[in-house]
């Protein structure tokens, strides 16, 4: 199994390099480091919840829309909670 | 590509009397296909709205010039979202114990950084033999 952040790094370098499918130019990229460097200077990171904090519950829809409770994954052993940014 | 790393442990995940469950914005339609596409073992859930994301303290907007640029890549957010706002949750990874309290957090404002799947495995394998004792 290789490391994840291996493969996203291989991929960030085609990205950048303006390779199809993506045809990036320099400009696009620049503008892509920019809003991340903002991000991370807005100080989001230390106001997220962190170790030891207690963890909202959550009653959501899945995929086949059937709805989840936390309370009920909580039951049966620990969680682990991944946040998705999307499938684009 | 994270779902799919994350696939790779879920049955380790599983033998420790855990579960994986991811967190999107998204619409179900847009989850199901996806879910469907890459054959995963747990469950996609759609935080409408972002609800739990803000609650966990990750959301952000894009600003105006990033917005402009992923439309003209094709990609329609607000679409996904069912809202007109740009916003996403940072990817984060959380491990919540039986009680509900968080006892791994890895969150990270640059989105080409993700949490490393084995990583995540063995904070929970660490959990699991603490809890069990000795």
């Amino acid at each position: 199994m290789s490391n994840l952040n291996d493969r996203l790094q291989e991929f960030k370098k085609n990205f950048e390099s303006g390779a199809a499918p993506y045809n990036a130019t320099p400009e696009r990229v620049a503008m892509m480091h920019r809003a991340t460097a903002e991000l991370k200077a807005s100080g989001i990171e230390a106001r997220a919840l962190k170790i030891g904090d207690h963890a909202p519950d959550f009653a959501l829809f899945n995929q086949d829309q059937i709805e989840v409770r936390s309370k009920d994954l909580l039951r049966q052993g620990p969680m682990v909670v991944s946040f998705f940014r999307g499938h684009w | 590509m994270e779902l799919e790393a994350l696939k790779e442990i879920d049955t380790a995940v599983r033998e420790l009397g855990a579960r994986i469950v991811v967190l999107t914005p998204e619409l179900e339609r847009y989850t199901r296909a996806l879910h469907k596409k890459l054959g995963l073992p747990f469950d996609i859930l759609t935080d409408l709205h972002l609800k739990i994301a803000e609650q966990f303290g990750l959301v952000f907007t894009f600003p105006d010039y990033l917005r402009d640029l992923y439309k003209s890549f094709g990609s329609t957010l607000d679409r996904f979202h069912d809202e007109s706002e740009y916003r996403l949750p940072m990817p984060a990874r959380y491990i919540v114990d039986a009680s509900g309290e968080i006892r791994a957090a890895d969150v990270n404002a640059d989105y080409t950084i993700r949490p490393e799947p084995s990583e995540t495995l063995r904070l929970l394998k660490e959990l699991v033999r603490t809890e069990r004792g000795p």
